[in-house]
């Protein structure tokens, strides 16, 4: 019952493929990874897989789709992608978002984290991040890991609205508003890069799994 | 071409949804009685996902500027059309010129108004509802108002695949089974993802308590009031994927029932997940009235699922 991987429903029109607990990157990649190879399987009766950290959701037709059926593939595909092992890290897109750090939260974090804001700029454009997954808001990834010296809590009370474009961290996570909409987390600079246009095909600039560098800026 | 006279404060276009942009975290927005815009849909001649206007919270006016047929569904509403009542779930005719007023909603949240050819305006990632987070879909992605101009399609002999089975009863029983927001009966709950983190008197807790639909109502979930659960709540759980009827219980104890343009994935206990024919019904409840919830199996869900559209292919047999 408690074992992984587990197939359970969610709801009468998803089943969730639960992989892990918790929020460590790792699993997070191994998550994302069975997603796009799931996606790749392009099950019949599937509309879409929606990964999360440590599980994913997929999304069935009306009435198309036997859940039955369904759950047996799902467990097979599973069980051949985990034997198989996760993707490689060279093998996964890697985006470069160019970045002003002029951010309205970047004295204050530089502060709280006792760094000069240099030193939160080197730190935060340093690492090559994962693209966890997508939430909150269309085109909106979560990034991470990042370093340690920079985490800290959310802001105690969201701004009601952070302009698009904001490159954001809060936690062990990073994050660009692709839209703008209310916010939390604490805005270190600024990217003209569209991470999300619906008219475009797809319209998320990127997608779990990827790789995102962060490059600064003058201009 | 349909002219908007007078809008009310809540009215957008919408179809079924799009789906197979979720893992993008783009909603299915969509209709929040998804069967009450099918049938408004079926009655006119078209196919079940075709555009339509959802229109809440007041009247207002509508004028054809073309010859038309139209029909409205979901909510009790009590409308004129070039003054002739405008019988509720029956297709009605429209000539160029005539105005359809929408005098007051009498019963339910939501009326959908079809028409033959469905709302013609572009599709956005595979459908034309509007996402008003977002700003895209519809009407230029934001809410009806005076002045619009709706673009009516070409209409065509849609039909719904297949034959229903001959267990559904006549196209007028049908069309009152599907018509029928049965708004004293409990809503159809499967237990949620996160049941298990909850004491056991959690699930007592959702099937006996009376709930209220508070006035935190959106397209993008439904706040319930209630007295506080007994029991222990968990604080965030890591973010974990969510679909339209995911019953989350934040820290507050007051349950959110996600919407059409809710989030895909969220960090509160998923308690349960409201059976998709019944999203619907809870959808058309007001702020105030009362929202109790009753357990079904998977496959009784599944079972409800089937025969509403069933009954869709019953009444678009002879429209």
């Amino acid at each position: 019952m408690n074992g992984f991987p587990r197939i359970e429903p969610l709801g009468d029109s998803a089943l969730l493929l639960i992989l892990g607990e918790g929020t460590n990157p790792a699993l997070a990649a191994r998550t994302a990874g069975l997603a796009a190879h799931l996606r790749a399987a392009a099950l019949s009766g599937v509309s879409d897989i929606v990964p999360a950290y440590g599980s994913l959701a997929v999304f069935f037709d009306r009435v198309t789709a036997e859940p039955e059926r369904l759950t047996e593939r799902l467990a097979q595909t599973a069980e051949a992608f985990e034997a198989q092992g996760p993707p490689l890290a060279h093998d996964r897109p890697i985006h470069v978002i160019p970045v002003r750090y002029d951010g309205p939260d970047l004295a204050e974090v530089a502060e709280r984290t006792g760094l000069a804001p240099l030193d939160v700029v080197r730190r935060h454009t340093e690492p090559v991040y994962d693209v966890h997954f997508l939430g909150f808001v269309p085109g909106f990834a979560y990034l991470g890991p990042v370093d340690r010296a920079l985490v800290l809590p959310r802001r105690p009370t969201p701004r009601r609205r952070v302009p698009a474009g904001s490159v954001a961290i809060a936690g062990a996570q990073t994050g660009v508003y692709p839209l703008e909409t209310p916010g939390g987390w604490h805005l270190i600079g600024h990217t003209d890069v569209v991470l999300f246009d619906p008219e475009r095909n797809p319209p998320n600039l990127l997608s779990a799994g990827d790789r995102v560098r962060f490059s600064p800026t003058d201009g | 071409m349909i002219t908007v006279l007078r809008a009310p404060p809540f009215a957008t276009v919408q179809d079924l949804g799009r789906s197979g942009h979720l893992h993008a975290a783009v909603p299915r927005a969509g209709a929040l009685d998804p069967f009450a815009l099918a049938l408004a849909n079926i009655l006119v001649g078209n196919g079940p996902n075709s555009a339509a206007v959802e229109w809440g919270l007041t009247g207002g006016e509508v004028r054809f500027e073309q010859d038309a047929t139209i029909a409205i569904s979901g909510a009790r509403a009590r409308a004129t059309l070039g003054g002739r009542p405008v019988p509720h779930c029956e297709a009605a005719r429209a000539a160029a010129g005539e105005v359809l007023a929408i005098e007051r909603i009498e019963a339910g949240a939501w009326v959908y108004l079809a028409v033959a050819g469905g709302i013609n305006v572009p599709e956005v990632l595979g459908s034309r509802s509007t996402y008003l987070p977002a700003r895209f879909g519809g009407m230029e992605g934001r809410l009806l108002r005076a002045g619009d101009h709706l673009p009516i399609g070409r209409p065509s002999t849609a039909a719904l695949p297949g034959e229903p089975p001959t267990s559904i009863p006549s196209r007028r029983e049908a069309t009152a089974e599907l018509a029928d927001p049965r708004p004293a009966d409990p809503i159809a709950v499967l237990p949620g993802p996160d049941l298990g983190l909850l004491l056991s008197a959690a699930w007592r807790w959702l099937v006996e308590t009376e709930f209220r639909v508070s006035r935190a109502v959106s397209r993008m979930g439904y706040r319930l009031e209630a007295p506080s659960p007994a029991f222990p709540l968990p604080g965030d759980l890591p973010s974990a994927p969510a679909c339209v009827g995911t019953i989350q219980l934040p820290p507050g104890g007051e349950p959110i029932v996600l919407m059409p343009d809710g989030p895909t994935v969220g960090g509160y206990p998923r308690i349960a997940v409201v059976a998709s024919p019944d999203i619907g019904r809870l959808a058309q409840r007001s702020p105030g009235e009362v929202v109790r919830f009753q357990e079904i199996g998977l496959r009784e869900a599944r079972a409800g699922l089937q025969r509403r559209w069933n009954l869709l292919e019953r009444v678009a047999e002879s429209a």
